[in-house]
């Protein structure tokens, strides 16, 4: 479907632009970030550390968010075979939104000053909370905005008898984001009560309501892209929600090992957060599934390349890294050191900013009625920011096991001295890294701007097929699991580094060979596999287009109901 | 939905267990946190601790104010670039602290910390009498001043005012003393140069504390203001106040000598001999209009030798022509 059918589907254009424009800005922060990791004095009393991460991890959450309203709005009319409700709001919340990302962005650098803006006892201005930086003005904005967009979802859609499992899915979404956000809005005194109820924002957006949102739209999208069946789509959506629910809602729990709560969450994180995985291996699973069952030829490569690579890292960021690290023995190492980032660029970039990436592929081109882009600039992009990212988590990875080491194990924590120089060449590669992955964010930028806009070569797309030998041969679902549990295996080996630091060889006698040995080739096997899944995936997909005789596109598609 | 009839409905059935079972996760949930917080478990908090006459909860506001958590790490929670804050109060004590958080941009020499530990309110929170007890009590403040002391840090001078110093060292009181059930995990791999070795291969000579300049002698010492400049950066006196215009918890001595300053109550006092060996020995005499009296350690009157200070005095004076 290379067309909309519906006007109101065109405000979701701008959203699609704004996500593209922080993301660049997002990860030019990343970058001067990178920069300082690997010499702190860079712009040092004029931009300390601690406001470019703020400003950092704030865009990012920002132009993730844009990427989902985008969807949002744009799959709304077509779940509902009508138009937005209250278009003028939507337009409202657009500016709202930009004013809320300059003001935040500039009351970030009062954290230099000390300046949180104290008044009724509430922070105004910044609040200094990893990840909820944001002040409580610009908070109460947010919220209104959450409610605007939950408003009118709920508004556009039809009469509830007529919900299937995505219209629930997209509805639950949008409630439970403003509801979880309320619980980022007070100032709590004591710390870990502040830290428990900081991890309901974080972590139950991230598990319970993003979450619940990405598998909506990745079943949707999916829908859109190979017209497959709703009612097999709204099955995966509905387990793959409840199996996110029931495991992530306990699960939380890992996140109360260490802040001054009781040693009980350490059975029920370990215990219920080792099922968090299952989920997203039913989701990966289901798009191996959707993607296969009716060998359409791939008329939008970026869009399903992102959906792939969302659906992919998640897997790998979200679920392998963070099954290595979620259990209280592995936690008591992993936690508060660069293993962390390792899995939360994959996790948080990975599953939601690909998805948003993807979801903009299907819907520029679409908006501009541009069947025949020019397709090349989408698949390179994807190829930078995937194989950025993947180095990126890669360099935190092994940056952050010589980080337990000489931290936790050897107890120096004189990082100038002991533990800079031990880690040095890593933190090189993180800033390497985020610079391909920056430059594949600029072209990514570039193409949607420009998509359906620029004089293309006609023949762009009709580059030498694929042969569907060797590489490009039909993926067969067993062989898809064999790369699944090449993966897990990989995963295992990084489960088992972390725990070797428990080892009396290792904890006492200091000697850091084993864990040293098994991230070595827990880590870069974990992601050289990883790689060469998407390109065999992909390849596989490619090679439909010489197969089978191109499909002429659909007017519009007979969804939902 | 699988439904072969009406009543034989697996999907059906399925669904709603997954649902009585999303309700029974709910209900361990809140049970669970409900226990998490009673106070017969004993955990402490904020409230309960204080440094002087300074509140853990004020510090508290202070450390979110200047958004320490996007360096630093405190409960493991964080940013990765400086080290985790739980245990530092424990580790190296509030003297250091003290001497170490009004300028951080420098590591606090051993002179500083035994000014600070002059002052009461600092040695009564430690609970030490000597110098050679703090470093028993506190083992991580020696390892900062031995390997450390008078080098530069990665971390920027904050601009603390006020009591935000003092605030924050009993918010760092606070985490020092709260249960976390053992973590960070307890380091098990001997002694410090043990443990250097395993990391550097080769036992690395620690650099011998440097010998007090106040301890030389000013007969033998041609330019006094050398010499002041020396004792000003043992003591730590250039870790609060700048050379360079630049003011950091006190006022700059850059072109203060003999320039008129403006005091609290409105008079203003020219900056001569006189009236800066009285700031020296009794801070709290004459306070410089936008700062708290208090704040400046008032136990350099026994510290430094009478040499000491026209030394300090001739460095000041110095910075005039500069």
């Amino acid at each position: 479907m290379m067309q909309i059918s519906y006007q109101t589907q065109r405000l979701s254009m701008r959203f699609f632009m704004l996500m593209a424009t922080l993301f660049v800005v997002q990860v030019g922060f990343g970058l001067l970030l990178g920069l300082q990791q690997a010499d702190p004095t860079v712009l040092a009393g004029t931009l300390n550390f601690n406001v470019v991460r703020a400003e950092h991890l704030s865009l990012g959450i920002f132009w993730i968010l844009s990427g989902f309203i985008g969807a949002i709005l744009f799959v709304g009319p077509l779940l509902s075979k009508r138009e937005l409700a209250a278009p003028w709001l939507i337009k409202f919340l657009f500016y709202a939104l930009i004013v809320t990302i300059v003001w935040n962005m500039a009351t970030q650098s009062l954290a230099m000053k000390g300046i949180a803006g104290w008044w009724e006892g509430q922070p105004w201005l910044q609040q200094g909370l990893e990840y909820l930086e944001a002040g409580r003005a610009a908070q109460v904005v947010i919220l209104i905005g959450f409610s605007i967009l939950a408003g009118v979802v709920l508004r556009t859609f039809p009469p509830r008898k007529e919900w299937n499992e995505i219209h629930w899915g997209l509805a639950i979404g949008v409630v439970a984001l403003t509801a979880v956000w309320l619980f980022g809005m007070f100032y709590v005194s004591r710390l870990d009560l502040q830290e428990y109820f900081r991890w309901f924002v974080v972590h139950y957006w991230v598990e319970g309501v993003w979450e619940v949102i990405h598998i909506s739209l990745i079943g949707f999208l999916l829908v859109l892209l190979f017209k497959v069946d709703v009612k097999s789509v709204g099955y995966a959506v509905f387990w793959g929600v409840a199996l996110v629910w029931l495991s992530g809602l306990l699960g939380n729990a890992h996140h109360y090992f260490w802040i001054g709560t009781p040693e009980f969450w350490q059975f029920w994180g370990s215990l219920l957060s080792a099922m968090e995985p299952l989920p997203l291996v039913f989701c990966f699973w289901h798009i191996y599934l959707d993607a296969h069952q009716n060998r359409r030829p791939l008329e939008n490569a970026p869009a399903f390349y992102f959906i792939l690579g969302s659906v992919v890292l998640e897997q790998v960021g979200a679920g392998i890294l963070g099954f290595s690290m979620t259990f209280a023995l592995t936690n008591a190492w992993s936690h508060g050191t660069w293993i962390t980032p390792a899995h939360a660029h994959l996790a948080l970039f990975g599953t939601f900013g690909m998805l948003g990436i993807g979801a903009a592929y299907y819907a520029v081109p679409a908006m501009r009625e541009a069947a025949n882009f020019d397709q090349r600039i989408g698949r390179l992009a994807f190829w930078m920011v995937m194989i950025g990212v993947l180095g990126m988590a890669l360099s935190f990875a092994l940056g952050g096991t010589v980080q337990i080491y000489v931290y936790r194990t050897l107890g120096l924590h004189w990082f100038g001295g002991d533990l800079f120089p031990a880690m040095g060449v890593y933190r090189l590669l993180v800033a390497v890294f985020g610079f391909l992955l920056a430059v594949g964010a600029g072209l990514i930028a570039f193409d949607l701007a420009t998509i359906g806009k620029r004089t293309r070569s006609v023949m762009a797309n009709h580059r030498a097929p694929r042969a569907a030998s060797g590489w490009g041969r039909p993926l067969s679902g067993f062989e898809a699991g064999i790369w699944l549990t090449a993966m897990w295996v990989f995963g295992g080996i990084v489960t088992l580094s972390l725990l070797s630091y428990n080892l009396p060889r290792v904890r006492v006698d200091g000697d850091p060979t084993l864990p040293y040995l098994l991230a070595g080739i827990g880590y870069p096997g974990l992601l050289l596999v990883t790689v060469l899944f998407v390109w065999r995936f992909l390849a596989s997909m490619e090679a439909r287009t010489a197969t089978a005789p191109a499909v002429m596109p659909a007017a519009a598609v007979a969804v939902a109901g | 939905m699988s439904c072969l009839d009406e009543k034989n409905c697996p999907e059906v059935r399925r669904r709603r267990l997954a649902l009585v079972m999303f309700g029974l996760m709910m209900l361990v949930f809140i049970v669970l946190s409900g226990f998490s917080f009673l106070s017969s478990r004993g955990q402490v908090t904020p409230d309960q601790v204080s440094f002087g006459a300074n509140q853990a909860t004020a510090g508290k506001r202070v450390f979110q104010a200047y958004n320490c958590m996007d360096c630093h790490t405190l409960v493991g929670n964080g940013a990765y670039l400086a080290p985790d804050l739980t245990k530092e109060y424990q580790d190296a004590g509030p003297a250091w602290l003290a001497a170490f958080l009004p300028s951080a941009g420098g590591w606090p020499t051993e002179a500083a910390l035994r000014t600070q530990l002059l002052n009461k309110e600092v040695a009564a929170d430690a609970g030490v009498d000597s110098l050679d007890a703090y470093y028993r009590k506190y083992p991580g403040a020696k390892d900062r001043v031995d390997r450390r002391g008078g080098k530069t840090t990665f971390m920027p001078n904050l601009p603390f005012h006020g009591n935000e110093v003092g605030e924050l060292i009993a918010y760092l009181k606070y985490t020092s003393e709260m249960d976390t059930e053992g973590w960070p995990p307890k380091v098990m791999t001997g002694t410090l140069d043990h443990r250097l070795a395993l990391l550097h291969g080769t036992p690395l000579v620690v650099a011998a504390p440097v010998a007090p300049a106040a301890a030389a002698n000013v007969a033998d010492t041609h330019d006094l203001a050398e010499h002041g400049e020396a004792v000003a950066k043992d003591f730590g006196c250039l870790a609060c106040h700048a050379v360079d215009g630049k003011p950091l918890v006190g006022p700059d001595w850059g072109h203060l000598y003999g320039a008129q300053v403006k005091l609290t109550d409105g008079s203003s006092v020219a900056a001569d001999d006189a009236y800066l060996t009285e700031s020296i020995l009794k801070p709290n005499a004459k306070i410089v209009a936008g700062y708290t009296p208090g704040v400046m350690p008032q136990q350099y009157d026994q510290l430094l030798k009478p040499d000491d200070v026209k030394a300090i005095v001739a460095y000041i004076r110095s910075l005039e022509k500069r």
